[in-house]
């Protein structure tokens, strides 16, 4: 008898929890590798993103499959968000003596960052659209996907420019910082989180407890005052 | 104890998702439901320990549930390599400046507040 060899993998491939189970499978490979070498380059979410979309190409999947299958995975996005909240919380007194360093490094980086962005791909010859979609590129990908397409970008690109920001961020960021003289954790943790939100605070959360609570409460402002002011500004200029 | 702390992330999610549809459009449910959670514990004055231990479990698989949204790259290749060096570069620089920038004001800035308390 011969075996159906061919139909086993279809099955396989198209199963729901394929995408589940390369996903499981990419991040520990990669989370192995990270603490083995502590290579900065090997930043779990790049090597981990690499190896799923080199398996996807393989098996010949689009990313719309994978997207269905690794559903109940995006799901938990949102209580994650929601539970960073607890770190801002426990560390609401290092941040209060804070305060003022944390607002005015918000209003003039956080301006900065994104008038920088904007500015460079004009002059580099990026077309509006593309220019509309970097606009929020510091800003945690659920945010700048709906101010992306308020603007007039197109929502999944901003994602993608997002997450581009929040890798290079975490792979750069810390030795950059570091080299330029930044110690201080709250410091460390700030420019982290405003300028590469989630990924660079999970990065930041590798440092220290203090740098992670100071990336999510600079990734959360960041995001809020992009989310209300961004818009407005757009709306004011064009 | 785990999953009486996931309820309560869940709840200011939903709670969010809500508010979002109702009032505040621009911001995004899992914010909101963020900023609902972070006045519920400053009314309550302390984190609970079911609240704690979901959220720190949670919180450890953060990179994991930012791979799918990463893959999301493969979809636009076209039209990133398009525009790709204009995109890659002011993308690359915009960065590294601005995080260098943001990092250094923090630091001046908490080295100033410091002094002028030593003071």
């Amino acid at each position: 008898m011969s075996l159906e060899w061919q139909a086993a993998w279809q099955a396989v491939t198209h199963h729901p929890l394929f995408g589940v189970g390369i996903t499981l499978g990419a991040y520990q490979l990669a989370m192995a590798a990270y603490e083995k070498t502590r290579w900065v380059f090997l930043q779990p979410v790049l090597v981990s993103m690499l190896t799923v979309i080199g398996i996807l190409l393989l098996c010949g999947l689009s990313y719309a499959e994978y997207q269905g299958s690794v559903a109940a995975l995006t799901l938990f996005l949102g209580p994650v968000t929601v539970a960073l909240a607890v770190p801002l919380f426990l560390n609401l007194r290092r941040i209060r003596q804070l305060l003022w360093p944390i607002l005015i490094t918000l209003a003039v980086a956080g301006v900065f960052a994104t008038v920088l962005g904007v500015g460079l791909a004009w002059l580099l010859g990026a077309e509006q659209i593309m220019l509309m979609s970097m606009a929020p590129k510091s800003v945690t990908s659920p945010i700048a996907m709906l101010v992306a397409s308020q603007i007039g970008g197109i929502a999944a690109l901003a994602a993608v420019f997002v997450m581009i920001t929040g890798i290079i961020g975490a792979i750069c960021g810390p030795a950059l910082l570091k080299r330029f003289g930044v110690r201080h954790q709250a410091a460390l943790g700030m420019a982290l989180g405003l300028t590469a939100h989630a990924v660079g605070t999970a990065r930041a959360l590798q440092e220290s407890e203090e740098c992670g609570a100071f990336a999510a409460l600079a990734m959360s402002l960041m995001g809020v005052v992009t989310a209300v002011l961004l818009p407005l500004a757009i709306l004011m200029l064009l | 104890m785990l999953l009486r702390g996931l309820s309560w992330l869940v709840l200011c999610q939903l709670l969010g998702t809500a508010l979002n549809v109702l009032l505040l459009p621009m911001l995004p449910g899992p914010i909101i439901g963020m900023l609902l959670l972070f006045g519920f514990l400053l009314l309550r004055g302390e984190v609970g320990e079911p609240l704690h231990q979901a959220s720190s479990s949670l919180l450890k698989y953060l990179p994991l549930l930012l791979v799918p949204p990463a893959v999301g790259v493969m979809a636009y290749a076209e039209a990133i390599a398009a525009d790709f060096w204009a995109v890659a570069g002011a993308l690359l620089l915009s960065l590294l400046i601005s995080i260098v920038f943001a990092g250094w004001l923090m630091q001046k800035l908490i080295d100033r507040q410091q002094r002028r308390e030593d003071v």
